[in-house]
């Protein structure tokens, strides 16, 4: 919840959370007008009402009261105490009018997927945004939903990932939808994996809620780019190696590699791969791995951090490369994975000079 | 005490000819040259009129013997050379025998001398016309009174200016030569009062703070270099200073104030990218080179020498200029000097509180502290790899760095503290950067996965066609060029947060109608430009991972106190100013 409370505002109110009684107890909310999260508490409700206090205190009190039931009373629709045993808080609020309506999200026409998968995608993909400015669309994660299956695709545009996994849903709307990842953070952060998720889509919006907890998020318009053009379906030149010697050789040529980027060289030769880094100014490496691969050498550069994040979410221990040509664009997939998902990652490779 | 002769004209002729005085000024230099020559440690010069009335010079140098005074006194009479070969590495100012009688001819003079305390000698000449000697008593040293001057020259006296500018032209003389050698006491009045008292000093830079004040010497950067055979030594200007007070440029060549426009360009050059443009320089600067490296006798008021290899100078100035322009020496201090200005001992080195970027090496700390250690990487598998590594130099420690405003980044130094503008100093680094690679071939570039489209107006179409080549090496590989639409295939990695679409679409916005002619202005002018859009901006916040490696690289800089606009990228509030302004001193 204080997650999606913003850091730093000029809306003071936002830097507060919402707590409003319902049939069932209370419910706490916090917005940064980009997302909105919500969850709901039980609790006995003696009267109605709705006050805004301030989040990170908040959260603060309740890391130290003891466990002992929390009685919150307002007077007013400023002033908030909060009795705990004996201890006692009193807070200054802001009235409740002030706090943001969030474009509301009408769950009539929602659909249900399982919380633990929709996780799943988004720890492996939502890495993979762009940061840049100039192209917004990047910044978001692509969810595509199709009647049998659901992908996501992330991308800055040098390395791209994506999953994809069978899923069996029948109300889901085939639709494109570009999510902020703040908002698939929170998803993945805030529902038990077991959980069915009841998710609906307004105009520029989507919702996601459990019988407890809702995340709102405005969406991010398209289209997004044709990435599946770009995905090599000719790679003819295919390695696989042990994931973890992988990304050591990887961490140690980093030590040389130049900070700015992380450029290193990597030549496939039949059974072994080479490993080289040159800064000027600094020094130079070298390493080697044996590894599958056969076929004509290979001289390719990479920003080796992009590989090391990659090899992070590759869920095999071995892992399986593929390629064209130095200047063309190489897979990274999980070699030997029984899963339902499939999984692929694409780097863009350096420019090499010599 | 040494002999005058006469030079015979075989010698005379090879000697540069031509006016020898032109103005109050030049018998100024004339006259203190000689006394400087007698080994004077004392000169007094008064002037009257700006030195239209009056020019009188006294010594407590060697003086000349009675006997002698004529032959100082007539053409080619010197006492400093006698063959042509002594003109190779002369090392008084005279060796003409032209300048007493040149002035004497063209004014009352009169010349009183003695070579021991006691019993000397006076004589006046007229025109030209040289009166009986008559003695005098005196004490060692000699004195030039030189009166009217001009006052059988009509056309030469119509042409003097205004007795304040023959006095400022007189004065900028003196300073010259009082700069050449600050150990001399030298006194000036001008119309019967004092106007300027020099005290004996060992260094250029006490003399500059007699001249002008302690704080404009204590702003000055030292310069001292030595490249094989050539030594440059002497003041700059801090790049932050430039263009804020009067432009002097002093320049001396063993010891010898000349003028010389090459080694200037070649200053000037040494601040390029630190200072805008429009704007130059001072210094003051000394250039010692071997005595048949050099020939001073090109010109007849020997305000200009010859170089035997021009180029080897002119770079070794700028080489000299860029060192210390590049310690943090020339940061930009924040005020606070207070007014009494303590000249540096000469004892210390040149730059005492420069390279506040390289920390001393600890010795006692591990080798590569602070690299990754191997045990460090989680689920290393060594077994199965050989790994080799070669590894120029140790890193040197890094101390810790604390990020204020998300602009700055401050750290702690034993001479106080130290603020980096994070922005100007990783664009000096980017600039360097790309520098390097326009002139040694191409950088990494990252390819793309989804190309970039951008469409152009015409005006920056116009500025992509003429830096295409350098954009490419710099790591913009475009195809498919055509009705101003640029598909961009590979994008330069300066950094993570780069946004390569943003950065381009602003430098050939910038670039558009530059008109830079040459290769090496239009990589300096596009190397600056994308350095300054693709650097990091002010008020992102920066991991210390990223402080870190910025400071590294700003440390390898070659210029790491200034950005490419000539802003400070350095900030250094010394320990005295702290105290002061906290009072405690
Ligand atoms: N102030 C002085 N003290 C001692 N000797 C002097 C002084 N001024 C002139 N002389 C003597 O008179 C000579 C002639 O001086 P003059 O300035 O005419 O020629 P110069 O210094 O030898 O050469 P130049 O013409 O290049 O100055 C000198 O060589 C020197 O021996
Ligand atoms: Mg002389």
């Amino acid at each position: 919840m204080a997650a999606s409370i913003p850091a730093k505002t000029t809306l003071p109110v936002l830097a507060n959370i919402l707590l409003e009684t319902t049939d069932k107890g209370i419910k706490l909310s916090g917005t940064d007008l980009d997302i909105a999260v919500s969850t709901e508490v039980m609790a006995d409700v003696e009267t109605a009402g709705a006050v805004t206090v301030p989040a990170k205190k908040l959260s603060e009190i309740a890391r130290e009261l003891p466990p002992a039931p929390v009685k919150i009373a307002a007077v007013g629709e400023q002033r908030v105490t909060l009795d705990c045993g004996r201890s006692r808080f009193k807070l200054l609020g802001l009235p409740r009018d002030e706090f943001p309506t969030f474009p509301s999200v009408r769950f009539n026409e929602s659909w249900r997927i399982r919380s633990g998968d929709l996780q799943q995608l988004i720890s492996h993909t939502s890495f993979a945004v762009s940061s840049e400015e100039s192209r917004p669309i990047l910044n978001g994660v692509l969810w595509e939903l199709r009647p049998d299956k659901m992908r996501m695709v992330a991308t800055n545009g040098h390395r791209l990932a994506k999953m994809e996994m069978p899923i069996n849903s029948a109300n889901a709307p085939a639709s494109d939808l570009i999510v902020p990842p703040k908002a698939l953070e929170q998803v993945r952060r805030l529902f038990p994996a077991e959980e069915e998720l009841e998710i609906a889509r307004g105009d520029n919006h989507i919702g996601f809620r459990s019988p407890f907890t809702a995340v709102f998020t405005r969406l991010i318009e398209g289209p997004y780019p044709n990435y599946e053009q770009v995905i090599p379906k000719d790679n003819d030149r295919v390695a696989i190696a042990d994931k973890l010697a992988l990304a050591s050789a990887l961490k140690r040529m980093s030590v040389i590699a130049s900070d700015q980027t992380h450029r290193i060289r990597l030549s496939f030769n039949s059974g072994m791969l080479k490993f080289s880094v040159q800064t000027p100014d600094l020094g130079e490496a070298q390493d080697e791995l044996p590894i599958r691969y056969t076929g004509d050498q290979l001289d390719i550069g990479f920003n080796a951090s992009y590989l090391l994040e990659i090899l992070r979410y590759i869920p095999t221990d071995e892992v399986r490369l593929t390629f064209k040509a130095p200047e063309r664009a190489a897979t990274v997939e999980p070699e030997g994975w029984k899963d339902p998902a499939s999984y692929m990652c694409l780097v863009m490779p350096l420019r090499l000079v010599d | 005490m040494p002999v005058i002769l006469i030079l015979p004209s075989s010698v005379a002729d090879q000697i540069a000819a031509g006016e020898v005085v032109e103005r109050p000024s030049s018998v100024v230099k004339e006259l203190v040259e000689n006394a400087m020559d007698a080994g004077a440690t004392v000169i007094e010069i008064s002037l009257e009129d700006g030195g239209r009335r009056l020019i009188r010079v006294s010594d407590d140098g060697t003086g000349i013997n009675s006997e002698e005074v004529p032959r100082a006194l007539a053409r080619h009479g010197t006492s400093k050379i006698t063959k042509a070969s002594d003109l190779v590495g002369v090392s008084t100012f005279g060796f003409r025998g032209e300048a007493l009688p040149a002035i004497a001819s063209v004014s009352q003079f009169e010349i009183q001398s003695a070579a021991a305390d006691g019993e000397g000698t006076s004589t006046r000449v007229l025109g030209g016309q040289i009166s009986p000697a008559e003695r005098i008593a005196r004490r060692r040293g000699t004195t030039v009174t030189v009166s009217q001057l001009f006052y059988n020259m009509p056309a030469r006296l119509k042409f003097l200016r205004s007795a304040r500018s023959e006095w400022r032209s007189a004065v900028e003389s003196l300073t010259a030569l009082a700069l050449t050698k600050p150990g001399v006491r030298i006194h000036l009045s001008h119309d019967g009062k004092n106007a300027l008292t020099l005290p004996p000093v060992s260094s250029i830079r006490s003399r500059l703070g007699a001249i002008w004040g302690g704080r404009y010497a204590e702003d000055l950067l030292d310069v001292d270099d030595v490249a094989g055979p050539i030594h440059t030594s002497g003041l700059v200007q801090r790049p932050a200073d430039v263009g804020t007070s009067t432009r002097r440029g002093f320049l001396s060549i063993n010891g010898r104030a000349v003028r010389d426009a090459g080694i200037g360009r070649a200053v000037e050059a040494a601040y390029r990218s630190t200072i805008v443009a429009g704007v130059r320089p001072s210094f003051f600067i000394n250039v010692t080179v071997p005595a048949d490296a050099v020939d001073v006798n090109v010109h007849p008021s020997k305000a200009e020498v010859r170089f035997r290899d021009r180029w080897n100078v002119e770079r070794a100035v700028e080489t000299a200029v860029r060192r210390s322009l590049g310690t943090l020496d020339s940061a930009a201090s924040l005020g606070f000097r207070g007014s009494s200005f303590i000249f540096r001992p000469d004892t210390i080195p040149p730059n005492p509180d420069s390279e506040i970027l390289r920390p001393p090496i600890d010795h006692d700390s591990p080798l590569f502290a602070g690299g990754t250690s191997a045990a460090e990487i989680d689920g290393a598998e060594y077994a199965t790899a050989v790994s080799t590594a070669d590894v120029s130099a140790p890193a040197q420690p890094i101390p810790p760095l604390f990020q204020l405003r998300h602009t700055y980044i401050a750290f702690e130094h034993e001479d106080g503290l130290v603020l980096i503008d994070q922005h100007s100093a990783h664009e000096r680094v980017l600039y360097e950067q790309f520098m390097h690679t326009l002139e040694s071939g191409a950088a990494p570039a990252q390819r793309l996965l989804l190309p970039l489209t951008l469409h152009l107006g015409p005006a920056e179409g116009e500025a992509f066609d003429s830096n295409r080549e350098y954009l490419e090496r710099l790591g913009f590989e475009v195809e498919g060029f055509g009705g101003h639409t640029l598909i961009v295939n590979t994008v330069p990695m300066p950094h993570p947060r780069f946004d390569a679409e943003r950065c381009l679409r602003e430098t050939l916005d910038s670039l558009t109608g530059d008109r830079v002619a040459g290769a090496a202005a239009k990589h300096e002018r596009l190397a600056a430009t994308v350095a300054c859009k693709a650097a990091i901006k002010a008020g992102e916040e920066l991991s210390q991972a990223e402080m870190r490696s910025l400071f590294a690289a700003l440390r390898d800089t070659t210029l790491p106190a200034h950005d490419v606009h000539g802003r400070s990228t350095i900030v250094h509030l010394t320990w005295d100013e702290v105290e002061r302004r906290f009072g405690r001193r």
